[in-house]
């Protein structure tokens, strides 16, 4: 194969000179009009052959079967054969003496490229064009026409008279008669007997040793390197040289003494450790019999033997308390009879074995002290109600409300007696008593220091009562707001809800509610108590509004009210919100647009009280199940902390106006203070901390302390008992 | 008496150790004690010493009549044995240990308290020959020795929060300021030497208004031209008090409002400047020299103003509402204040750096209404307190001196008269004075 190519590309260049050489000289004889024959013969093979082989091939084998045939069949035919065969060897001849480059002529692949096919249908099936006047198209896109064809009996004839007849083949493909030439068909018959289709090949030619030259230099041998040119090497005898040192000094040491693995192993110790080495799935090793003691020795000292009494003693013991083993003294070991148990003890050995539990117990091993939340140190908190300094005595009933003044100097407080009081902070003087006649629900101070008004709630009232204090320009002031034109022209809507009276007795107004269906803390009276809390004291302003609440809470009002309850109720500190709680939830209401923003969920059995944070995003619950929940309005409408501390109903809960405190207070006589501070960051969530558990009310009727308020401004709180005692807890 | 001494010494000479003592004092010589050193027992008390130097001073003066001492180590007073107080300060007993001894401090006797109608809310005993008295029926009242009223001081419409005399003119007329809940002071001029049968009512001459809440306290100048007040509006105002015909002549800011009316002339000022910094209500002010101002307030701070400036120098913070404050003590210089809890603290404003006090003394068991320097002592300080009990304090010990415990309600206000008498006002609308307290 290899001799084969090199020739091949040896004969490219020879092509070249054959060419030249056919331009050269024209007058060769028949031998180059051959020459060309074959070539452009050859050339048409090419061709065929590329477009579709082996069609081609199979048309050449039947071609070849019909030349056979027609060798088998005539002389002429044999005669023919003799002339191929001599033309074969002539050309023989001639391939030898002519030059060597021509006999790759043929093989050239370049030769397809000289002449380009005539017809270009592609690679499609001839079968197409059958019923086609043309069989294809030329290169420049022109029909090539079929020729004519000869009728069969016509081209029979024309065959047997042309004696050159069996040389020719159809090419169906460019609808021509090809006629072979003799160097063709020669190729073919070589093929046919199964030889190289070139006569030139040979087959069997010598080995060329085409890398064997004579001035070889370095023979190529594979001879291993011989042990004399080895050359030691010089870092590794440093090496060595540094390790002989190392052991020369004793740096590395060889022959250390291995470490002894004990002959001896713990008969009696714990398996436990064997246990961790064995890599079995849930190993549990069998607990341990007891071992023998010295009571069980054959000869045991004197103490252990029982004495008689004893042994009596043991009689008397029932049978599980019995001792199953009684020490017994032998002289001699040979005198020791068999074991008399041996077989039942073995057997509850196994039995031991066989049905103790073998589970291990998980116990997770946590102190419960990590458990707890870290929260700061209480110290750290302060200052924070700690200490009841100061008691106002006065009353005669439970207080039920208190409310402080803004500047914290008074703070006024509703009896069940019928009484308002009015005190001072700093003596615990009671400066005024407001006989009102009947038991106070809820008193509020005005926020709003210059007008020193009161708004109490009583019965089915509300009263806004002036307090006295103030100088005399703040009197006038109150004074003016509290008069009432006795005749009020009647306002259409309010008429029917409300009239605006004087007080008869005290220096005030009386509100009077005519819709008499509700519960006795009306509805009315919660919400100018905290009308008045806004600071609305205008009087056509105050009505506006009114108006408009009564409208748009009426239909919770109505609900609640059939239900017997008490409405809860409290503003936003800066923005027009309005909460009001419904048994188990709060609903938040927006005043201006006069529609529900928010539905919390509280969770508890039933709202008692409700305080709003200064900054207005926080909001505490108390329930009558003791519970308290922190609900933070940017979180959700899930309470963010439940707090369960008091044991009985929380009455009221309270925030600190500045100091960050709340507080709550139960009917279990207690208030409890906590740390809640609400952070302007909101990433941060609110930290509670329970500070303090102020003590000191004592129960009467079942209630304790009734209502709980801040100092507005020291972190003190005031707490209003069932005791008709009211007491201020100081830091 | 030998036998008094005797009995203690001769029932511890078997268990007890002894102690080398030194006695001396800067008492005249009738008390003056040979000074010697002598061996005592070393579980004596107060009472033992006390018995001890009674029995020497007998020794040398038969007619000496026994009295109580007190007797102080290194500058503190013994309040426990004397060994467990050795043993507590850490003093070596092998050195003879001088104890220098004093006159028991205590008072002697309760005097007949005056009745009120009301609560008694401010005292002021600055002035030997009369008390001055607030109450919360609107009224001021003068009160002789011997629970006589003499003049009662009528036309607050609110209950008087403070009261303080402001100067005697020559002997006889005397001027007094009070401050009341009706938001004004008044000034008040009268005889105080006159006598009479039945209390005169007698009107003010000058009324100060400005104030937008009530006022809670006053103090007067040392030279009693000016007096300051402290309200529950935040502020202090200073006033000036010279009447009608001492503003004649002299130029002043004041406006004045000849304000006839049917029996007298009522003059009424208004305050000459105001000192603003406070955030709560100012419970309590004093005015020790002429440039400054101490106040004492709500809103946990005690702070020293500059007169002339109107400035605060300086600011201690103190963690609780403050309710009274007073200055004295050493150099006139120590700050006492009492507050919204039982704890009395001193702070010394010369100590550099810290704003920590310096004593605090918290045996009473309430709120301190009241608390006041002795004007002469550098050690003794009264205190009241919502407990009911009026304190004698000494710096050199934290026990209370004495406890006085004649009210029955909470004390609210508490002066000191004549330099031996503790006079207190309350709830139960007595002025209690307790007498004979010796202090040299």
């Amino acid at each position: 194969m290899r001799e084969r190519k090199k020739s091949s590309a040896v004969e490219v260049s020879s092509v070249k000179k054959k060419k030249e050489k056919k331009t050269k000289d024209n007058n060769e004889p028949r031998e180059q009009k051959e020459k060309e024959e074959s070539q452009s013969i050859m050339k048409q093979q090419k061709n065929t052959t590329s477009r579709s082989k082996k069609e081609k091939q199979r048309k050449a084998t039947e071609d070849y079967q019909s030349l056979r045939e027609s060798e088998l069949s005539g002389d002429e035919v044999h005669g023919t054969d003799h002339d191929v065969d001599n033309a074969d060897d002539h050309h023989e001849e001639d391939q030898t003496d002519g030059s060597e480059g021509h006999r790759g002529v043929e093989e050239s692949d370049s030769s397809e490229d000289e002449v380009a096919p005539r017809n270009t249908i592609g690679d499609v099936p001839l079968e197409w064009y059958k019923d086609e006047k043309h069989i294809g198209y030329d290169i420049s896109g022109k029909k090539i026409t079929k020729k004519e064809r000869q009728d069969k009996l016509a081209s029979f004839l024309a065959n047997v008279d042309d004696s050159k007849s069996w040389r020719k083949i159809y090419d169906e493909y460019n609808d021509e008669e090809v006629e072979l030439t003799k160097e063709e068909i020669r190729l073919v018959q070589r093929l046919l007997k199964g030889k190289a289709p070139h006569t030139d090949f040979d087959q069997y030619a010598d080995y060329v040793d085409w890398f064997k030259y004579d001035d070889a230099l370095h023979p190529l041998s594979n001879a291993p390197e011989p042990k004399r040119r080895f050359i030691p090497s010089k870092w590794e005898s440093k090496k060595v040289v540094q390790y002989v040192r190392a052991i020369r000094k004793g740096l590395i040491k060889f022959d250390e003494p291995k470490e002894e693995e004990p002959k001896f192993y713990l008969l009696w110790g714990d398996d436990s450790s064997a246990a961790e080495k064995a890599n079995h799935l849930a190993y549990i090793p069998a607990p341990k019999p007891k071992l023998p003691g010295h009571e069980e020795s054959y000869n045991p000292s004197l103490e252990y033997i029982p004495t008689q009494e004893e042994l009596n003693s043991y009689q008397l013991m029932y049978e599980e308390d019995r001792p199953k083993f009684i020490p017994r003294r032998f002289t001699s070991l040979r005198s020791v009879p068999a074991y008399e148990n041996a077989v039942k003890d073995s057997f509850e050995r196994c039995m031991d074995l066989y049905l103790c539990p073998r589970v291990r117990k998980k116990r997770v091993n946590i102190d419960p002290e990590t458990l707890k939340p870290k929260l700061p140190s209480r110290k750290d908190l302060k200052p924070y109600p700690v200490a009841c300094y100061l008691e106002y005595k006065g009353h005669k009933g439970a207080v039920v409300s208190i409310s402080t003044e803004a500047s914290g100097q008074w703070f006024a407080s509703g009896s069940t007696d019928g009484t308002v009081r009015i005190w001072e902070v700093e003596s615990g003087r009671c400066l005024r008593v407001l006989e009102i006649g009947e038991a106070i629900q809820y008193v509020a101070w005005n926020p709003l220091p210059e007008l020193p008004v009161l708004a109490v709630s009583a019965g089915q009232d509300v009263l806004i009562l002036n307090t006295g204090l103030g100088n005399e320009e703040e009197q006038r002031r109150v004074k003016d707001l509290l008069h009432v034109e006795t005749p009020t022209a009647p306002d259409d809507n309010m008429a029917s809800i409300v009239s605006w009276l004087q007080h008869d007795k005290l220096d005030g107004i009386r509100l009077r509610h005519f819709k008499v269906a509700f519960s006795p803390l009306s509805i009315f009276s919660c919400i100018f108590v905290l009308v008045l809390d806004l600071g609305l004291v205008e009087d056509h302003l105050l009505k506006n509004l009114l108006l408009a609440l009564m409208f748009t809470l009426d239909g919770v009002f109505g609900r609640m009210a059939s239900q017997g309850r008490l409405p809860l109720h409290v503003f936003h500190p800066t923005r027009s919100i309005f909460f009001v709680s419904t048994k188990k939830n709060i609903r938040v209401y927006d005043l201006l647009k006069q529609r529900l923003i928010k539905k919390l969920e509280t969770g508890l059995k039933e709202v008692s009280s409700i305080a709003i944070h200064p900054a207005g995003d926080n909001l505490i619950v108390g329930s009558r199940e003791g519970k308290l929940c922190w609900f933070d309005m940017d979180l959700s409408s899930k309470p963010y902390r439940v707090l369960k501390c008091h044991p009985k109903d929380i009455t009221n809960v309270a925030f600190h106006r500045s100091y960050p405190l709340f507080a709550s207070c139960s009917d279990d006589c207690t208030a409890y203070v906590f740390h809640g501070m609400v952070y302007s960051d909101l990433n941060q969530n609110p930290l509670i901390v329970p500070l303090e558990i102020l003590r000191g009310h004592t129960s009467s009727n079942g209630r304790g302390v009734m209502d709980c308020k801040f100092h507005p401004r020291q972190p003190w709180l005031f707490t209003a008992g069932a005791d008709s005692v009211i007491r201020l807890y100081c830091h | 008496m030998d036998m008094n001494i005797e009995t203690p010494e001769d029932q511890n000479e078997e268990n007890s150790r002894r102690v080398q003592v030194r006695f001396k004092t800067k008492l005249k010589p009738p008390q003056k004690v040979p000074s010697n050193s002598i061996a005592i027992p070393s579980n004596l008390t107060r009472f033992g010493l006390s018995s001890v130097v009674n029995n020497l001073l007998q020794a040398v003066n038969p007619e000496w009549k026994s009295e109580p001492f007190d007797f102080l180590v290194n500058g503190e007073l013994v309040r426990m044995s004397l060994e467990q107080f050795l043993l507590a300060k850490g003093i070596s007993a092998e050195k003879v240990l001088e104890i220098e001894y004093i006159k028991a401090v205590a008072p002697q006797k309760e005097e007949e308290p005056s009745l009120h109608d009301d609560w008694v809310s401010a005292v002021d005993g600055s002035n030997p020959g009369f008390i001055l008295t607030g109450c919360y029926d609107n009224l001021g009242r003068v009160w002789k020795a011997g629970g006589v009223c003499t003049h009662i001081l009528e036309g607050h419409c609110g209950a008087v929060s403070s009261v303080n005399i402001i100067k005697s003119d020559g002997l006889k007329y005397v001027t007094v300021a009070t401050a009341s809940k009706d938001q004004t002071l008044r000034l008040w001029k009268f005889d105080a030497e006159e006598l009479v049968n039945h209390p005169k009512k007698i009107r003010s001459f000058k009324i100060l208004r400005g104030h937008k809440a009530s006022v809670h306290s006053i103090a007067a100048e040392t030279s009693g031209n000016m007096v300051c007040s402290g309200s529950w509006d935040c502020t202090i105002s200073l006033w000036r008090t010279n009447d009608s015909d001492a503003a004649g002549n002299q130029v002043s800011i004041k406006k004045r409002k000849g304000n006839n009316q049917v029996e007298e002339p009522q003059l009424e000022g208004e305050a000459i400047s105001t000192l603003v910094g406070h955030t709560q209500c100012v419970s309590s002010v004093v005015w020790p020299q002429q440039e400054t101002i101490y106040s004492a307030s709500w809103d946990h701070s005690v702070r020293t103003w500059d007169v002339e400036m109107g400035k605060d120098l300086s600011d201690i913070f103190c963690g609780k509402a403050l309710n009274c404050i007073d200055i004295g003590g050493e150099g006139a210089a120590l700050i006492a204040a009492g507050g919204s809890d039982p704890i009395l603290r001193i702070w010394d404003p010369r100590k550099p750096g810290t704003s920590a006090p310096v004593f605090q003394f918290s045996s009473h068991n309430s709120w301190i209404s009241a608390c006041k320097w002795h004007n002469k002592s550098w050690f003794h300080l009264i205190s009241a307190s919502y407990d009911g009990k009026v304190m004698l304090w000494d710096l050199r010990t934290a026990w209370p001196l004495s406890v006085i415990d004649s009210h029955k309600d909470k004390v609210l206000c508490a002066d000191w008269w004549r330099g031996d008498s503790v006079i207190s006002g309350g709830v139960d609308s007595k002025l209690c004075v307790s007498s004979g307290v010796s202090i040299q």
